[in-house]
């Protein structure tokens, strides 16, 4: 009796908990987009200092990728096909974190450039992958919530499917 | 059969119908928001493309190469030493200051002694630490106007000595332009600071700088080699010279 109240509470509660995580996911995408988007030369550098790519190319997915985070983030603020939404979240973000696990994995000492215009650090100031890695993974996680339970409140998906 | 019986059927068929219509509508919904979806992020990222390219091309178009300019256009050289030492600073950034302070006298005198060319790019990667005032790309316009008036140095050093903290405002144009006529230069340099005459070509030598694998300032290198002290630190004085003779072989 206690356990079928207790999921019964919680398939109530899953929507409340799915829309936090769309909203937050939502608010990194935007912010994320949105400090790099005014200066694109910079956000193409970002990506360079992952030498991962020719600086030809790191320019274009430096001007693409500012312009993607914020539409994703546009997707999940309104709540439209929000499964595939976090899907595509979660892909960049094993991308990101696979680029942060190789830069520290190959010695670099760069700022990930994940909310910021990143590059190499200043003489005297150390690399924080693991703490970016910490901070992507908890976004996966929000990601991963919306996976699960793509059902929210608020959302455009719930308006067009006729629920209340 | 009876009535009731026959009553329960149809409304169980209907109510079937229905599910069958709730579930055909959830999976239409369902592909036309994941369309709208692809389709929104192919737009976005077409976006980026087409402001990076016509950003690109714009600036382009704006460039202004000094004249004095080596290195593609991209550089200001002392000295005509046989041993190249390339010099990435940018006028924001503290640590170029602390090279200047620890290296400048040394690579001077190197210059003097005829053992080096020094070739300065005045790049431009700090711009948004200075609240949108772009110091590091002014300053570095500045220094190109200061070259066209044949004082490079002079004036490089001007901006050291009056470098302003990360994260103010930079030092204004007229500032700017006062430093320039503490070290000799006249009306065409005031000009070229207010019109921003060099500011794209900034753009310019900033992108060489990354299209050389460069990341950070102040990047040294001597004969197409980077020098770094210990544990990729910037080099000191010591450093540079050990670097500079075994060039020199």
């Amino acid at each position: 009796m206690e356990t079928r109240q207790l999921s019964a509470r919680m398939t109530a509660a899953w929507p409340w908990i799915s829309t936090v995580a769309r909203l937050g996911l939502a608010a990194v995408f935007l912010t994320a987009g949105l400090l790099k988007v005014g200066d694109l030369a910079a956000s193409g550098r970002a990506v360079n200092a992952y030498r991962l790519f020719s600086y030809d190319t790191a320019k274009v997915i430096g001007a693409v990728q500012p312009f993607l985070e914020i539409a994703l983030g546009l997707l999940l603020l309104i709540g439209l096909a929000v499964r595939l939404s976090a899907a595509i979240a979660a892909l960049l973000l094993v991308i990101f974190i696979a680029g942060i696990v190789s830069a520290w994995a190959r010695g670099l000492q760069i700022d990930c450039g994940c909310f910021s215009k990143g590059g190499d650090l200043a003489a005297g100031r150390t690399a924080q992958y693991g703490l970016e890695i910490l901070r992507d993974v908890g976004f996966l996680i929000l990601a991963g919530i919306l996976l699960a339970k793509p059902r929210t409140r608020f959302s455009l998906d719930g308006l067009l499917m006729g629920e209340r | 059969m009876s009535k009731g019986n026959r009553g329960r059927d149809r409304a169980a068929a209907r109510r079937i119908v229905e599910q069958q219509k709730a579930a055909a509508k959830r999976r239409r919904v369902t592909i036309w928001t994941s369309v709208a979806v692809v389709a929104v992020l192919l737009i976005a990222g077409l976006i980026g493309w087409g402001v990076y390219a016509s950003q690109s091309k714009n600036d382009a178009a704006g460039v202004v190469t000094p004249s004095v300019a080596v290195d593609d256009g991209t550089a200001f050289a002392l000295g005509t030493g046989p041993v190249t030492i390339d010099v990435y600073e940018d006028f924001m950034c503290p640590i170029c200051h602390q090279f200047e302070n620890a290296a400048g006298d040394t690579i001077a005198q190197m210059v003097t002694d005829k053992k080096v060319t020094v070739r300065y790019h005045t790049v431009a990667i700090l711009d948004d630490a200075s609240n949108g005032t772009k110091y590091s790309t002014r300053s570095a316009g500045a220094a190109a106007a200061a070259a066209e008036g044949g004082k490079f140095k002079e004036y490089h050093d001007a901006l050291y000595d009056n470098q302003p903290e990360e994260n103010s405002d930079g030092l204004s144009d007229a500032k700017l332009i006062e430093l320039g006529k503490g070290v000799g230069l006249g009306d065409d340099f005031a000009k070229a600071v207010t019109g921003k005459t060099y500011d794209a070509w900034v753009g310019k030598v900033t992108d060489t700088f990354s299209a050389r694998g460069f990341n950070g300032t102040p990047t040294v290198v001597v004969n197409g080699k980077q020098v770094t002290g210990p544990n990729g630190s910037v080099p000191t004085a010591d450093v540079l010279t050990k670097a500079v003779d075994a060039a020199a072989g």
